[in-house]
């Protein structure tokens, strides 16, 4: 059984007004990048003790959701569930969207973005012991093998879309723990240093791209006029709290086993200094107990709208989890000598919020939400709406000449 | 090959920074503002860092001067996707503005805090030397005089002076030393190779319990301190 | 990313010509065929003005040829005035190194050194001659500068000087100066002189006099001490931060290295200091005292040697008076018991440092500004100086010696007229040496008060060269009031200082990078050394060296002031030339930029004493008849002997509970400037902090008030309050208050301005009244947040 698919018409006022808010934002996202090509970091809140700042944290939580979100399309096309087909094309292009995103960010984070093709000369003029090198071999791989995944399954090709889902699932989990390994092979840093983060990193790509798809396919089901299919997104929110705990469990781990370290102050600070409330409240609040909570409670995780919140909850959450690794995760000063360092080379690291880095972030959100809606215009990515094709049967002539379909 | 490397005696030293000044005259390393300094997004090759212990009175404050410690098994080099910083054969991290992307992996990597970012283009006053050393010609285009914003940069161990001075026959660690070697008063600072027994920083490692920085973290730095 | 700045500087700026006049080590590099062909290129690719450079005419140097010179001269960013060579390549000054040639500090230098370039190169400088428009005077009152030639405003000058003395009121002109070259400090008194004047007010009122009181007492020298740091085994340092700014500086570095590691007895140094300095963590012990105790405590240590007899048996037999009575005086009530309450260090503390001082020898008592600079400094720099005595390190290898000078070819007698001779004869305006200043030199706070109260006379006109009192003086706001009511002032320096905002002329001074003058360093190496200033670059301003400027006034004076000021050079270049004839062939002086003396010779106690016994003596005679003189002697022999007070503090101490201190860090620039962005990044090494200074408060008594570290905080005085950022801290005394010197300005450039805050807006006003010394430690505070 197959489910058809066709584009959105994009005729409706919300449509345009998206597209347009979309397209604004992403305009001043592209001037902010523009004056931070010309007047450099100095408009970023990062520093020589916080290097890295809100750039990276989209990165690393794009690919995460991107990674997450082509997963669980493997659930159709590699392990044949066929509840899970209406959003499983709609998982594919989220996965790309985002994965574009992911690396746009990395690009815009370099100090010499025109340089960015260094970080692609593979082998040749990469140091391949570099975390950034390999990752660059994963993210590249994967964007093509997404977009080729996208095409097969665009044009039908059963087999060929088993085969290409395998490859891509792996490569996306490689992707992710990769993405863990940029963090978790660097001794410097204490509160990353640690053999499980490539997994940490993985489990929280899929509590967070399955909470993203759920909350999109809502989103975008809703907003095109579709109906919703309860049972698919229960089984979906069955799945969330598998992955919530499974990531909890792995946050525990990596905490305990930095606490147990005689060299704890830095997760001692990261746990209770004085950015300790993102971690308790934004990050273990929304990306765990809150989402747990009602996905575990015997009423509410039936309902749409609270396993919408959850969703959000863990989308949010995760996202805290992401800044919260990089940003307060570095601030803590390096001890250079036994005792306290006086002055800024001891103090905790200050991250600005500033404008340029900020509008930045939001235009690349805005952007990747553009190309989405434009993806949904053009690309067959949806279920049909119910009264177009209430029954599962195949290429019957849609009444609306703009929506074509195809299963798939 | 030589194997470069400092000695830094801390019982010599007196906290004054002639090292950190020398060395931004010498490599024109731009000045910061009071922002950049509480941010600390300012630009330094050699730094002295003041280290506190105890209670009044029995308060214990101890000044270390650090630059790259040129680390035998460095972290930066590990993490640089672009080749932009590596070790050469003598021993020493250098760093190449012209390949460095920015990509900030290194200063993330260095248990030191010894690189800088340059976070803004830096006006052409800010670099008090805006002519290219004369003797380019006979070291290369090294140190740049000027650099562009987004790049990292740190300590080189003065090389362009270590090539020039070998290419004229000179004794490393006494007729040629680093500047900021040169410039200490107290001649606290001592330059030389590590692997001649014989070389001034190998006696001064062996006179008194040396150490390095971080030990435990395997990276083997080249600069060692004997202490008070 | 490839350099790409150097078409402002066309190679057709280096100084060929300059080769020929012989004042340059000159080195020129051709390049290669091959690179010079790889230079075009990179040159065309570089240059925004490619043809300049490529366009070379025949007199003109082709790209690639580099001129790159060194020239001798010495730095003036303090008073050590250390021989420097400065490396010159297509006429911009690039690299300020040492000169190997000084022995004074074996060719090393402090960090200040480098800072000279940007001393040369502040963009704040003042680009030719200014006159004021604004007739309304004040601190923040915009002068409305207006340029004007050197022509008119020399003109200006000098016809108002002529106008004063010919009105027969010589007297009335104030010449202030701070921080000269010692050359030009010879032309200032000699213009001061020559004119008529008694009024030479230099800055030494503020810093060394108590200092040197204390020595003359004792033996009979007006001066600070050299010590023996080379040979010395132990440092007893009385509040002389001796790495961070005790003179001379640079000489102290190199010591401090020596004496540490490079001779097989490592010396113990332990430093008396209610602040934790760079000195006290680098030291071996830190003593915080008690403030203003200084004297008590050497004299429980004189105690303790003298009760112990560990002292110098024959030199105290042979070289010195007095010592019965101070034996008395110090065994009667200054056991270490006794004391230990007093100066807050234990007795056991004082025995065992006394010990180790009379035992460790040759041992060296250092008494820094940090227990002078109050009132009764004299009596306390006596007590730290007789310890030096008491264990026979006077003029020996590793103690005290006795500065040597070079021997500069005396200038004939001033031209005087009866003008001149009537002036000079004048009170002088800071009252020295009369009833109030018994023994005093110079009491350069004093001048601000006479001259708002007209106390000798009313001042007519004055000129600052290199001063800055408006910052530097306590209770500075005085000097505001003061400085504004004189009816014309002319500021001679290099900045727009706070003083130079009261100028009606301002004449820029080059900076001593560009100046001609000779120098030699305060007392410390013993042997002398003559360091040379000359121009390292043509300055890019329409300024002129402080001499020229003198010689130039006077020429325009006529009559006997211009004769004084003939046959010695007439220049200022002509005056270092004469006056250094005696000492160095001059083209050879240009070359090396250094002479440095011979070897020191010790033991010379023959000659040095001047007192009337012409030995040390433990009982003044000196001070006995100044006390005669001033008419001030009322039999009290203790005036006469090194003895304490209790301390007298501004302020009450139950409205005011804490004590002010202030101290030079390293990286105060000594020139009344803090605009070079390379000291100010760097400022509070101990702090980690840069561009800033503190008011820095103990842990203890900071958290019993609730202050936390890096709030903002106000530091109230019964002069005025300031507010200021706190800086909690293990290293101060509980009852003190430490906030360093050098910033706070509201004037100097945009990286001074605005910056920390200055300790003499609420310093108060004291002395040591016998020497003139301003008081700079006693002024009592209180502190709460902001
Ligand atoms: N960096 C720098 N160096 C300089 C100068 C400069 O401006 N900057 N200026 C030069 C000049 S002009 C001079 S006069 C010299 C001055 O050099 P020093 O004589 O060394 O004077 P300060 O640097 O003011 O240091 C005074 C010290 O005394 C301490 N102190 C305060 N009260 C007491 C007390 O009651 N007892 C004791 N034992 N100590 C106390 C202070 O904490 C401080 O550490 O430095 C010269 N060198
Ligand atoms: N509270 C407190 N007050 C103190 C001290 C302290 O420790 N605590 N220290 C005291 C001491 S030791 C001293 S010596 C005094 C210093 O007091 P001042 O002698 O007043 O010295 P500066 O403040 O250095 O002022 C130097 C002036 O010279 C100018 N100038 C700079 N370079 C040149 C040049 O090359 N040529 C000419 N012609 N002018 C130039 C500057 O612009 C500035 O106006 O301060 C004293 N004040
Ligand atoms: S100290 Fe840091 S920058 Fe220097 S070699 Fe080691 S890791 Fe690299
Ligand atoms: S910032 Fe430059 S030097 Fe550092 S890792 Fe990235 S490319 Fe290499
Ligand atoms: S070795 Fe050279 S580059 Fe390194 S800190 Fe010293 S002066 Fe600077
Ligand atoms: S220059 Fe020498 S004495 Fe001064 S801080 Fe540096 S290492 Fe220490
Ligand atoms: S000690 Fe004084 S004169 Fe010598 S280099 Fe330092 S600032 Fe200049
Ligand atoms: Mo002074």
């Amino acid at each position: 059984m197959a489910s058809d698919f066709v584009t959105i018409e994009g005729k409706s006022k919300n449509y345009r007004a998206a597209v347009i808010v979309f397209g604004i934002l992403a305009l001043i996202g592209l001037i902010c990048f523009a004056l931070s090509y010309v007047f450099g970091h100095q408009l970023f809140g990062s520093s020589n003790t916080i290097p890295w700042g809100m750039p990276i944290v989209l990165a690393i939580y794009l690919i995460g959701l991107s990674a997450g979100s082509l997963i669980l399309s493997s659930l159709t096309y590699v392990f044949g569930k066929e509840e899970f087909r209406p959003i499983a094309r709609m998982a594919v292009l989220l996965a790309i969207v985002l994965i574009f995103g992911a690396m746009i960010s990395i690009a815009v984070d370099l100090g010499r973005p025109e340089k960015f093709w260094r970080l692609f000369m593979f082998f040749y003029l990469n140091n391949m012991t570099s975390m950034f090198a390999i990752n660059g071999i994963l993210y590249g791989g994967y964007f093509v093998i997404s977009l080729v995944y996208m095409g097969i399954i665009l044009a039908n090709q059963k087999q060929a879309s088993r085969f290409m889902g395998i490859l891509a699932v792996c490569w996306a989990v490689l992707v992710h723990m990769g993405t863990g390994a940029i963090f978790g092979f660097v001794a410097a840093r204490e509160t990353w240093f640690s053999p499980i983060k490539p997994l940490e990193f993985l489990s929280a790509a899929l509590a967070s791209g399955l909470a993203l798809l759920i909350v999109v396919t809502l989103l975008t089901l809703k907003l095109s006029g579709r109906s919703i299919n309860k049972g698919m997104i229960a089984s979906l929110a069955n799945m969330l709290r598998m992955f919530i705990i499974l990531l909890f469990i792995l946050i525990v781990v990596d905490k305990l086993t930095h606490l147990y370290e005689p060299a704890r102050d830095a997760t001692i600070f990261m746990l209770a200094g004085e950015y300790a409330w993102i971690f308790w409240v934004l990050q273990i609040g929304l990306a765990v107990v809150l989402p747990l909570a009602i996905l575990f409670h015997a009423k509410l995780n039936k309902t749409i709208k609270w396993i919408t919140v959850a969703s959000v909850s863990v989308v949010i959450g995760i996202f805290f989890e992401r800044y919260y690794l990089v940003i307060p995760g570095s601030a803590y000063p390096l001890h250079f000598y036994p005792g306290k360092i006086e002055g800024v080379y001891g103090a905790v690291g200050t991250f600005q919020i500033m404008p340029a880095e900020m509008g930045l972030s939001l235009g690349i959100l805005a952007l990747l939400a553009l190309l989405f809606l434009l993806a949904l215009r053009y690309l067959e990515a949806l279920p049909p709406k119910p009264m177009e094709s209430p029954q599962p049967t195949a290429a019957s002539p849609a009444p609306s000449a703009s929506a074509t379909q195809t299963t798939g | 090959m030589a194997r470069w490397g400092m000695v830094i005696d801390l019982d010599k030293c007196t906290g004054c920074q002639a090292c950190t000044v020398a060395c931004k005259e010498e490599n024109n390393v731009p000045y910061g503002s009071p922002r950049e300094n509480r941010q600390r997004t300012e630009i330094y090759w050699n730094k002295v860092i003041a280290v506190s212990r105890g209670e009044y009175p029995s308060v214990n404050i101890e000044m270390i001067p650090m630059p790259c410690m040129h680390c035998d098994n460095p972290p930066c080099v590990q993490v640089c996707p672009a080749k932009a910083t590596f070790i050469r054969e003598d021993g020493i991290v250098v760093q190449n503005f012209r390949r460095c992307i920015g990509c900030k992996y290194c200063i993330v990597a260095c248990p030191y805090g010894v690189r800088n970012f340059n976070y803004k283009e830096q006006a052409e006053e800010k670099y008090h030397r805006p002519d290219p050393p004369p003797d380019r010609s006979v070291i290369g285009p090294w140190p740049f005089p000027t650099r562009t914003h987004g790049v990292v940069e740190k300590c080189t161990f003065c090389f362009h002076r270590i090539d020039a001075g070998l290419k004229e026959n000179k004794t490393i660690g006494t007729e040629v030393v680093p500047a900021c070697v040169e410039s200490c008063p107290a001649k606290a600072r001592f330059f030389g190779d590590l692997d001649d027994p014989e070389s001034i920083v190998s006696q001064q490692v062996a006179t008194r319990g040396s150490f390095t920085l971080k030990e435990g973290k395997g990276t083997h730095p080249k600069v060692h301190y004997l202490p008070k | 990313m490839l350099p790409d700045n150097n078409s402002e500087n066309s190679p057709a700026q280096s100084s060929e010509e300059k080769q020929s006049d012989g004042l340059v080590i000159s080195r020129r590099t051709f390049l290669n065929a091959s690179a010079f062909a790889a230079a075009t290129i990179t040159a065309s690719y570089l240059l925004k003005k490619p043809e300049i450079a490529l366009a070379s005419s025949a007199d003109e140097p082709p790209y690639g040829v580099v001129t790159d010179k060194w020239v001798a001269t010495s730095c003036l960013n303090c008073p050590t005035r250390c021989a420097t060579r400065v490396r010159i390549v297509y006429d911009k000054a690039v690299h300020i190194g040492g000169n190997p040639l000084s022995r004074v500090s074996e060719g090393e230098n402090c960090p200040r050194s480098h800072i000279g370039l940007q001393v040369l190169y502040n963009p704040d400088r003042i680009k030719s001659p200014l006159k004021r428009t604004n007739p309304q005077k004040g601190k923040g009152i915009d002068p409305g500068w207006t340029a004007l030639s050197w022509e008119q405003a020399l003109n200006e000058v000098s016809n108002r000087l002529k106008a004063l003395r010919d009105r027969n009121q010589a007297h009335k002109l104030l010449l202030l100066y701070g921080l000269n070259t010692i050359s030009n400090e010879d032309l200032i008194n000699r213009f001061a002189a020559a004119y008529g004047t008694p009024n030479a007010i230099s800055r030494e009122g503020l810093e060394n006099e108590a200092d040197k009181a204390g020595q003359w007492m004792a033996d009979g020298n007006y001066t600070t001490s050299a010590y023996d740091l080379e040979h010395t085994n132990y440092i007893l340092s009385f509040g002389a931060s001796i790495i961070e700014s005790q003179k001379p500086l640079a000489r102290n570095l190199r010591m401090w290295g020596k004496l540490r590691r490079e001779r097989p007895n490592r010396a113990k140094i332990v430093v008396i200091d209610p602040r934790y300095s760079v000195t006290a963590a680098k030291a071996d012990q830190w003593l915080p005292i008690n403030p203003g105790t200084d004297a008590a405590l050497a004299l429980a240590i004189a105690h303790v040697i003298i009760s112990e007899e560990l002292y110098d048996k024959s030199f105290i037999q042979n070289w010195t008076t007095g010592f019965a009575e101070y034996r008395k005086l110090v065994l009667g009530s200054h056991s270490p018991e006794k004391i230990a309450l007093v100066t807050g260090i234990k007795a056991d503390t004082i025995y065992r440092i006394a010990r180790e001082f009379a035992q460790t020898r040759p041992a060296i008592a250092w008494r820094g500004r940090g227990a002078t600079c109050w009132p009764n400094g004299s009596y306390a720099s006596y007590a730290i100086f007789c310890l030096n005595a008491l264990v026979g390190s006077i003029d020996v290898p590793g103690g005290v010696i006795y500065q040597e000078y070079p021997k500069y070819k005396e200038m004939p007698a001033i031209t005087d007229d009866s003008i001149a001779r009537e002036g000079r004869t004048q009170t002088s305006l800071d009252l020295r040496r009369k009833d109030k200043f018994i023994a005093a030199g110079v009491v350069t706070n004093q001048a601000a008060d006479s001259i708002l109260t007209d106390n000798p006379y009313p001042i007519d006109m004055a000129i600052g060269f290199h001063s800055n009192f408006n910052m530097s003086a306590p209770n500075a706001s005085r000097w505001d009031k003061a400085m504004a009511k004189i009816p014309y002032y002319i500021h001679v320096a290099p900045a727009i200082t706070e003083m130079a905002e009261f100028a009606d002329i301002v004449l820029p001074a080059s900076t001593f990078m560009e100046d001609w003058g000779y120098d030699h360093c305060p007392p410390g190496s013993g042997f002398y050394e003559l360091k040379l200033k000359q121009p390292v670059v043509k300055s890019v301003h329409n300024i002129k060296p402080t001499g020229d400027i003198i010689f130039d006034l006077a020429k325009r004076m006529g009559g006997s002031v211009a004769q004084s000021f003939e046959n010695i050079g007439n220049n200022a270049e002509g005056f270092v030339k004469y006056r250094t004839s005696t000492i160095m062939y001059w083209d050879n002086l240009l070359q090396k930029g250094v002479w440095a003396g011979t070897n020191y010779k010790y033991y010379k106690y023959y000659q040095l004493f001047n007192t009337p016994s012409k030995k040390f003596e433990f009982y003044s005679g000196n001070m006995e008849a100044a006390l005669k003189e001033a008419g001030k002697w009322t039999g009290d022999r203790t005036a006469c002997l090194p003895h304490y007070e209790d301390t007298k503090f501004l302020g009450d101490k139950t409205a005011y509970p804490l004590i002010l201190t202030s101290y030079h860090p390293l990286l105060d620039v000594d020139d009344g400037n803090q605009n070079y962005p390379w000291a100010q990044e760097i400022f509070m090494v101990m702090h980690g902090y840069g561009w800033t200074n503190f008011v820095e408060i103990n842990a203890k008594t900071a958290g019993s008030m609730g202050i936390k570290d890096g709030v903002m905080v106000w530091v109230e005085s019964p002069v005025s309050k300031i507010k200021a950022r706190a800086r909690v801290f293990q290293g101060i005394h509980p009852q003190v208050v430490a906030i360093a010197q050098g910033q706070g300005h509201t004037s100097c450039g945009r990286w001074a301005k605005g910056i920390g805050i200055n300790p003499n807006d609420i310093t108060g006003v004291d002395y040591d009244y016998i020497s003139g010394q301003s008081a700079l430690f006693n002024t009592r505070v209180k502190i709460y947040k902001a």
